[in-house]
């Protein structure tokens, strides 16, 4: 067996599993905080592609500046479907998971309408557009600069969740809503605020997802049933997407050398079924988390 | 109880009168297009009363109901690609586009007819049974299985894809003639395909209908409910969970199978995570906790997206995602329920000794 | 002669917390024990360790000369144990008839179960346990529209229904009347001749009427176990509980 391709199958593995971090990690938020089945995810990804592809389109912003723009505007979105939807279910766990499907067909459809059914493309800046050798594995520069902000974002993320004031809150309302409430802790905003965090996220994860691939109104089906994986799996926290997306995404990257890319999804798919079946809880249940 | 809805005897006769309206339009419809069209509603029918039962009755959203649906059609369109070959040319010609040059163990049952409609209709239930009853087991329930589920189906949808030596990869299977069985051949376009359809139909819906009000069904109900609570009283709700979900998946195997005698067609878009969603819908926009409501949400969806849908073309799945947004946030319990609470309006009307509280949001789903 | 409910040394942990700590008692067929002790004692946790919907971490536990640790707790309520928890737990979205028909629960096999349209003996079971429960104008009402009150006679209903040889009422009284508690007491009285209680209860006038024996849990462990004048008498009792419902 050749060790050096090996090697740079295990490099590209971590390239795979910060993109399938980045694609959970908005999703992680939501449901370890409010305990929503957000199906409508995929489409908050495909809105912050959209987003970025429209502000350098039309405005011509650097594509830099398009990661923190899509991050508003999907965020701006998620705070609205929370306010006129999501707030009414929240105790009807798999009705969200329907209204949220169906939010899902009308931003599907609606972008569709607007933008039609043909491919768009994200401009990058030259540098990225190299590539760049890692040992001696060959990989692009772009796969590098999303490592690189998912790395910066979990580190983002664990700030505010465990240093701020708003992350005891948000921690507060997981473990108790009642007694969180006695303590004059609005849940109601709360869970506005991580929504709109969490549809924000997806967003920047749709400005780089469509650099990697091409910009499509179904662009974001693809993702969502492989980023609810990795939130259950690593048990609709932090640290657990973190470790599920790292372990799956250096499985599938091992897995395809052997094999090949799908073949290689399918073995994760069936493992993910298994692992869950004997710790449904995920790999690191959080005290308090609703099921 | 004051409602009629709730009344045993009613509820029959709606379905002997749903049932008859369909039995008679062979007789009235000479279009064989037409034909053939209601009879893929049939099957969209079947496929909406195995999320009923499951879900509705059983409390288990299952998202992956594609897997049973899509196993059986593949079965049949193995078994009906099997009739085409012979002796001098054994093997299905998409094996030969991609070098098999003998015909795979997988395929080999297929050979035969019957032994191949029984494992089209076999296989699918047992996986729902072996999968089922690893995940009851395990206490896996509410949104944790319908992810489950939704990952097991990812898992077909891909691996049905890669095999493509086996499963005709994404171009699936076309099967070139109809289904031939005991000498007769069903021609998709005929009254018999109509009628056979209709006959799975009626026979899934009354069994379906029987066993929501057998003590099982009622046991089930119970575990919907509060299914901690069901197991003090010496209930195994992981055998219940497993049943019901392994019933609706075999009428989800069968209808897998109506629909390939009926299109001769198969491919992996029958396991894709859009068609099991759109099933739930079916449901859910129906009325989950009724049966019959349920068979007509696939109707009234279905046939509005083939005649809405030619003029609406590009806002149909718009209409749909906000039709199907407003009814989960204001009609859970589907358009059936508007018929519950019409019906209880009635009795409250005409019978004010009526001991029924009215005005109660929750309606019991007793159907 | 060995005692119908046997507990053989039981302790349990949660993380590094015992919770239960080397507990012990015997309960006699046909006599009626009632479970006292301070709120955290562990009585609960007691129950919920009988009736398997916790595992021990260690201990045994002995019914009917049948070892049902760590069984399922389908398993032990098919043994013959009842239970009516402390939050009263009824089906809410069915009605008064449906939750007592599901509690009559003989035949508990799936397949057998889709095949039964008509169960013999539930009529005539379930108007009667109706009539003792005070629910018969109620049956086709929705269980989760009742009283506090009357939700406490629904499940002691559907126990009785099961018709169990050991019944655990965790605080069956909770939110009664005056009436209501004098009924209960007379019911749980009768129900000795065919079957045997433990009864978890803070009220000790209730205790004092209903108890042929009383066990007393304190943190875990068994604290004392005898008569009602025993235990009433007992100096370390009174320290931990009586004393502290007095001073109440």
């Amino acid at each position: 067996m050749d060790l050096g391709s090996l090697l740079n199958a295990l490099i590209l593995g971590v390239s795979i599993a910060s993109i399938w971090l980045i694609a959970a990690l908005g999703l992680t938020i939501i449901y370890g905080t409010a305990g929503v089945i957000n199906m409508a995810h995929g489409e908050f990804i495909m809105l912050g592609a959209y987003s970025s592809y429209m502000l350098q389109f039309y405005l011509g912003l650097p594509y830099l500046l398009c990661l923190p723009a899509s991050f508003v505007i999907v965020a701006l979105v998620g705070l609205a479907l929370e306010r006129g939807l999501i707030r009414y279910l929240y105790n009807r766990p798999l009705d969200t998971l329907l209204a949220t499907y169906g939010v899902s067909l009308v931003l599907m459809q609606g972008v569709r309408l607007i933008f039609g059914s043909d491919p768009k493309y994200l401009a990058v800046p030259e540098m990225f557009q190299s590539n760049v050798m890692l040992g001696s594995a060959s990989i692009s520069a772009f796969r590098i600069v999303v490592l690189g902000i998912t790395a910066f974002l979990v580190f983002a993320l664990w700030l505010l969740f465990y240093k701020t004031r708003f992350g005891v809150q948000v921690r507060a309302v997981m473990q108790n809503k009642e007694m969180a409430a006695s303590f004059g802790i609005n849940s109601g905003r709360i869970y506005m605020m991580t929504f709109a965090l969490g549809a924000g996220l997806a967003g920047v994860a749709g400005a780089l997802f469509g650099v990697l691939a091409i910009v499509l109104p179904t662009m974001g089906a693809s993702y969502v049933v492989q980023a609810f994986l990795m939130v259950v799996v690593g048990g609709g926290s932090l640290a657990g997407s973190v470790v599920a997306s790292g372990v799956t995404g250096e499985m599938q990257s091992v897995f395809a050398f052997f094999t090949n890319d799908t073949f290689a999804r399918f073995i994760i798919f069936v493992l993910i079924v298994v692992f869950l079946r004997f710790r449904p809880q995920g790999l690191f249940a959080q005290a308090g988390a609703r099921r | 109880m004051g409602n009629l809805y709730h009344n045993k005897t009613a509820q029959w006769l709606t379905y002997a009168v749903f049932f008859a309206g369909f039995a008679v339009i062979p007789m009235t419809v000479d279009d064989s297009f037409l034909l053939n069209q209601l009879a893929t509603y049939g099957v969209y029918g079947m496929l909406a009363l195995s999320i009923s039962l499951c879900w509705g009755f059983g409390g288990i959203l299952n998202l992956g109901q594609g897997i049973a649906f899509g196993l059986g059609a593949y079965g049949m369109a193995m078994t009906m690609q099997m009739q085409t070959q012979d002796e001098s040319n054994p093997i299905p010609p998409f094996m030969l586009n991609n070098s098999l040059d003998h015909l795979p163990m997988l395929w080999q049952p297929f050979q035969n007819t019957y032994v191949g409609m029984i494992l089209a209709v076999a296989a699918p239930t047992l996986f729902c049974a072996v999968f089922g009853g690893i995940m009851f087991r395990a206490r896996v329930s509410g949104p944790f299985f319908a992810i489950m589920t939704l990952a097991m189906l990812s898992a077909f949808y891909t691996i049905i894809i890669d095999r493509q030596p086996y499963t005709g990869g994404v171009n699936g299977l076309t099967p070139p003639s109809s289904l031939q069985f005991a000498g007769y051949e069903v021609d998709p376009y005929s009254p018999t395909a109509y009628w056979v359809v209709f006959g799975f139909l009626l026979g899934a819906t009354v069994i379906a209908k029987l066993i929501t009000q057998s003590s099982f069904g009622l046991v089930t109900q119970a575990i919907r409910d509060d299914s901690e609570r069901v197991r003090f009283l010496g209930y195994s709700v992981a055998g219940y969970e497993t049943v019901i979900y392994t019933v609706s998946g075999l009428i989800a195997a069968i209808a897998g199978c109506c629909w390939v005698m009926l299109v001769q067609y198969v491919s992996p878009a029958q396991l894709d995570v859009g068609f099991s969603l759109s099933m739930v819908i079916w449901a859910a926009i129906g009325g989950r906790y009724s049966l019959l409501g349920s068979i007509l949400g696939a109707f009234i969806i279905q046939g509005a997206q083939s005649y809405l849908g030619d003029t609406f073309l590009a806002t149909w799945l718009l209409i749909l995602g906000g039709f199907f947004i407003i009814v989960v946030r204001f009609l859970p319990n589907g358009l059936a329920s508007l018929v519950e609470s019409g019906l209880g309006l009635f009795a409250a009307k005409r019978g004010p000794a009526s001991a029924e509280p009215n005005g109660d949001a929750k309606p019991i789903p007793a159907e | 002669m060995p005692g119908l409910l046997e507990i053989h040394n039981l302790s349990k942990s949660f993380d590094a917390t015992k919770v239960i700590n080397d507990f012990s008692m015997e309960v006699t067929e046909g006599t009626l024990c009632c479970l006292v002790g301070p709120n955290g004692a562990g009585k609960t946790t007691t129950m919920d360790l009988i009736t398997g919907r916790i595992k021990p971490t260690s201990g045994k536990i002995v019914f009917a000369n049948e070892d049902i640790t760590a069984k399922h707790e389908h398993i032990i309520a098919r043994a013959g144990i009842g239970r009516k928890f402390q939050v009263p737990a009824v089906l809410r979205d069915m009605t008064v008839r449906q939750n007592l028909e599901v509690a009559y629960s003989r035949q508990t096999n799936p397949f057998w179960n889709l095949f039964k349209f008509r169960v013999t003996g539930l009529k005539q079971k379930l108007d009667e346990i109706a009539t003792l429960a005070g629910l018969t104008d109620r049956l086709n009402d929705r269980a989760g529209i009742l009283s506090h009150g009357e939700t406490q006679w629904l499940e002691i209903g559907m126990v009785l229904m099961q018709e169990p040889r050991l019944l655990l009422m965790d605080e069956p009284i909770a939110g009664m009347t005056e009436g209501e508690i004098e009924k209960t007491a007379r019911i749980f009285k009768d129900l000795r001749k065919t079957a045997t209680l433990v009864v978890v209860e803070h009220d000790m006038g209730f205790v004092r009427e209903i108890a042929d024996e009383v066990v007393v849990m304190h943190m875990g462990s068994l604290l004392a176990q005898g008569t009602i004048q025993q235990i009433e008498a007992n100096p370390r009792v009174r320290d931990v509980y009586l004393g502290e419902q007095e001073a109440a």
